[in-house]
């Protein structure tokens, strides 16, 4: 004990001397040690705030970049939102109102190339063609329907989500038999697999009915086959009448994809569904500003959990205090080693809470979203330096430890 | 005594009771907050997917296959079934009735656009008959304001929609930028024939006369739709109705209803359940279970869920509601380790008090039961407070979130004084237990 208070005078003293300077560094934290590990019970308590506090800070912060990116691709769920037709008025049946399918491989060759936008799944543009034919069964008359020609792979992805495939528990469409609108079935009468005669422009083609599909929209009155196979019936080889594609991101990334893909292909009309965009946007407005609220009001409850523990620091140290300014400690360094205690419990419970929040959001991620959470490196150090930051904001309360008067301590009064 | 001792303490030092207080009921006001905000954004998202518009279709059961291509229909006219539009009211008497917040009836054709102007040369334009705001009379004697407006909340209109008794319409923005209309101007639409036709000689020549029931009409909106609205005129359902000479029937109508999101059991075939599972399933907003509601009122019509709006909205609107929870319970969390946090250090304080009080010959229990009954009061005091700027919070959080402030809620003052009951307790608990074992002898000497 009596080389610590010696320890303890020439550091609070300040002593300059360098001989000292060494002697003085290493008191400093040793006194800093000594009152971390002082009070057991009370360290707990305050690294458990700060701990809880950093985790769920991290965890929410985690989730919250995550869940920004993670909701803008849940909207795939509505479909495509961006819709490429063609400029002029789509007024006469048929063969007007296409335009060259070279543009599908542009665009896919400029979603590989700006990464950015491919966050999530990549951007698949779904490229339509929609004729007027007729169609029939060996059993049943012949009666118009609009054949539309695509392609499986974009249809699956970008534009079905929510349709309804009958049946369901079927192999993936492949493109390579027809999908046959709910009404156009029940009026066909079709079963499982059987064959389809579609007449486009006095050309027969067959393919077999694979599934049934029902989605409420325009698409239940329709028959869907492969895209080439439509073009070449139609005679339309090349041609395309629509391109849907869904864009991930937030509300501006598809406003700048859309204005993007404006000026490369000014040939074409670039526009936004509307229905869709405009709400997802909303809804992507107000969850980043329920996520945020919650982060905010959490770091201010962490702030309040540690600020009620440094006001017990404080009222303990009451002695040690009176001893160290009676002995000739100036309140600066009081404090700074007051401050130092408060960042140093900070960067702990920062440390392995903002680990253990990360891990959470991993787990949480998988409970709200289905997919684990990616974890973001940039959200460790950021909330181990808010930690610290709320920490050293707490100890304020330290602030009362200027007013203590040595004499009246070592007398014994409040 | 007991009491004595309670009101002791909380006048004699009323400064550090108050802070106590404060950081408790900072802390429940968050609580308060969050769980207000998190009741009430089930029904606040639900509205806010009403902007996606209808999630329902309704078509005649035995129409013909529509040809349709971006919006436009390319069937022949007059082919195909129609719906009565009288039968529309009975919408309104179902039993999920509360739940549909708006319809429109659709009836739309192909006909020309100003036939007798021949310059620039008349085109053929589609025309969409509808209701903007129809104040639709009710069977019940009130009165239901509906129409396209609200089904189709995205759409917006530069200029004003048509009144439903004058002749006017509004143009799509493509449509009006190709045939340069504005604003005011007057146009004609062609309609159908008149019978008979017509027969007149002139100088040994046979001419047949037709007469139609053209229509003037004055522009008196442009519409914005990023649909295939774009490229159509939008005329009163009784215009649309004149023209194409189909008096009283429509051929489309959009529902849009409020919905519980659809699980496995809501997309099951209600004919093959047992009798007690369709009441169950019939007794939930299932979106398939109204459209069957909707089918029973209106005769003759096929309902269809629009699988793009409902199920996309059930999909997102589950993911949202799991996140939303899991934000309220952290807030929750983060309040309750204040709020124990604070309740602690002020056990931790008072340890001179408790050994003066054993030393006087208190049991362990006595000074448990003092303790205990002060945070009680604390919490219950702070709680109410906190439930109070909580509100206060929740409203201006609310606003800032939706626009809309969350309504109050007795279940959430009750969750918040158990809440701050419970946290007060065991956070004074761990204490408290070592308070216990303190020797009173060496607290007296003030070690």
């Amino acid at each position: 004990m009596a080389d610590l208070q010696v320890g303890v005078f020439c550091f609070l003293r300040g002593i300059r001397m360098s001989d000292r300077r060494s002697i003085n560094r290493s008191m400093f934290w040793r006194v800093l040690r000594r009152s971390v590990f002082a009070n057991r019970g009370r360290l707990f308590v305050i690294l458990l705030a700060l701990g809880a506090g950093a985790a769920i800070t991290a965890a929410l912060l985690n989730l919250q970049v995550d869940a920004k990116r993670r909701i803008t691709t849940e909207f795939r769920a509505f479909g495509s939102n961006v819709v490429v037709s063609q400029r002029t008025s789509r007024q006469t049946v048929s063969n007007s109102g296409t335009f060259s399918a070279s543009i599908l491989g542009k665009i896919l060759e400029d979603a590989a190339g700006r990464g950015e936008n491919a966050s999530g799944k990549s951007i698949i543009p779904s490229p339509f063609l929609y004729v007027v034919g007729e169609v029939a069964t060996e059993s049943s008359p012949k009666f118009k329907v609009v054949v539309v020609g695509t392609e499986a792979l974009g249809l699956v992805n970008s534009v079905a989500p929510t349709w309804k495939f009958e049946p369901a528990n079927g192999p993936e469409w492949t493109g390579e038999n027809c999908l046959i609108g709910s009404k156009v079935a029940a009026r066909l009468h079709t079963t499982a697999n059987s064959i389809l005669h579609i007449t486009l422009n006095n050309e027969e083609t067959t393919c077999s009915a694979a599934f049934t599909i029902s989605t409420g929209g325009p698409e239940d009155d329709q028959v869907f086959a492969m895209l080439g196979k439509v073009q070449r019936a139609a005679a339309l080889q090349g041609r395309i009448s629509l391109i849907q594609i869904f864009v991930p991101g937030p509300p501006q990334q598809i406003q700048s994809y859309i204005a993007t893909l404006q000026q490369e292909f000014p040939d074409v009309e670039v526009r936004p569904v509307r229905q869709f965009t405009e709400g997802e946007a909303r809804l992507y407005s107000r969850i980043s500003g329920i996520l945020t609220a919650t982060v905010a009001v959490v770091l201010i409850l962490t702030a309040l959990c540690v600020m009620a523990a440094m006001t017990n620091v404080a009222m303990e140290r009451k002695n040690d205090v009176g001893l160290m300014k009676a002995i000739g400690g100036s309140v600066r360094r009081v404090l700074r080693l007051f401050l130092a205690e408060a960042a140093l419990l900070g960067l702990a419970g920062g440390l392995i809470g903002a680990a253990i929040g990360i891990i959470i959001s991993i787990g949480l991620g998988k409970a709200v979203f289905g997919v684990a959470a990616q974890p973001r490196l940039i959200v460790y150090p950021i909330s181990v330096a808010l930690t610290v930051i709320v920490a050293i904001l707490a100890a304020y309360p330290l602030r009362r430890l200027v007013l203590i008067r040595p004499a009246s301590v070592f007398r014994g009064e409040e | 005594m007991f009491f004595r001792l309670i009101a002791d303490n909380f006048t004699r030092r009323p400064r550090r009771k108050f802070l106590t207080a404060a950081a408790l009921s900072l802390g429940m006001a968050v609580a308060t907050a969050a769980l207000s905000v998190s009741l009430d954004v089930g029904d606040r998202l639900s509205e806010e997917f009403k902007s996606l518009g209808a999630n329902l279709v309704v078509t005649p059961e035995a129409d013909s296959l529509p040809l349709e291509i971006g919006g436009v229909d390319f069937r022949p006219a007059n082919s195909g079934a129609y719906l009565p539009e009288s039968d529309l009211p009975k919408i309104k008497s179902v039993f999920w009735h509360n739940n549909i917040t708006s319809f429109a009836p659709v009836l739309d054709l192909k006909t020309m656009l100003d036939p007798i102007r021949k310059v620039p040369s008349s085109v053929e334009v589609p025309v969409i008959g509808t209701w903007a705001n129809h104040s639709l009379r009710l069977s019940d004697g009130n009165t239901f304001l509906t129409g396209a407006a609200r089904t189709n909340p995205w759409w917006s209109v530069t200029g004003d929609w048509f009144k439903e008794d004058a002749n006017e319409c509004i143009v799509g923005q493509n449509l009006a930028k190709r045939q340069s209309l504005k604003i005011g101007d007057r146009i004609e639409l062609q309609g159908g024939e008149l019978a008979p036709r017509g027969r007149a000689q002139i100088d040994d020549e046979s001419l047949t006369v037709t007469i139609r029931a053209n229509v003037p009409l004055v522009v008196t909106g442009v519409l914005s739709s990023g649909g295939p609205e774009d490229d159509a005129i939008m005329v009163p359902l009784n215009i649309a109705q004149r023209l194409a000479d189909k008096l009283g029937q429509y051929r489309k109508l959009y529902v849009s209803a409020l919905t519980k999101p659809e699980d496995d059991f809501a997309r099951r075939d209600p004919k093959t359940m047992k009798p007690d599972e369709l009441e169950r399933w019939s007794c939930s907003p299932y979106v398939s279970a109204i459209a069957y509601s909707i089918k029973q009122v209106l005769p003759g019509s096929d309902v269809r869920v629009i699988r793009r709006v409902a199920d996309g909205e059930g999909k997102i609107l589950t993911r949202v509601r799991a996140l939303l929870w899991l934000v309220t319970f952290a807030s929750l969390l983060a309040a309750a380790l204040a709020v124990g946090a604070s309740s602690a250090s002020s056990v931790i304080e008072r340890r001179t008090e408790i050994g003066l009080m054993k030393a006087l010959g208190a049991g362990s229990g006595t000074v448990g039961w003092l303790l205990a009954a002060e945070q009680l009061l604390l919490a219950f005091v702070g709680g109410c407070t906190g439930y109070a700027l909580g509100l206060l919070l929740a409203r201006s959080l609310g606003t800032k979130i939706f626009g809309v402030p969350p309504e109050p809620s007795f279940l959430v003052l009750g969750l918040i004084l158990v809440l701050a009951a419970a946290v007060t307790l065991l956070g004074s608990a761990l204490p408290l237990r070592r308070a216990a074992r303190f020797d009173p002898a060496a607290i007296l000497r003030g070690e």
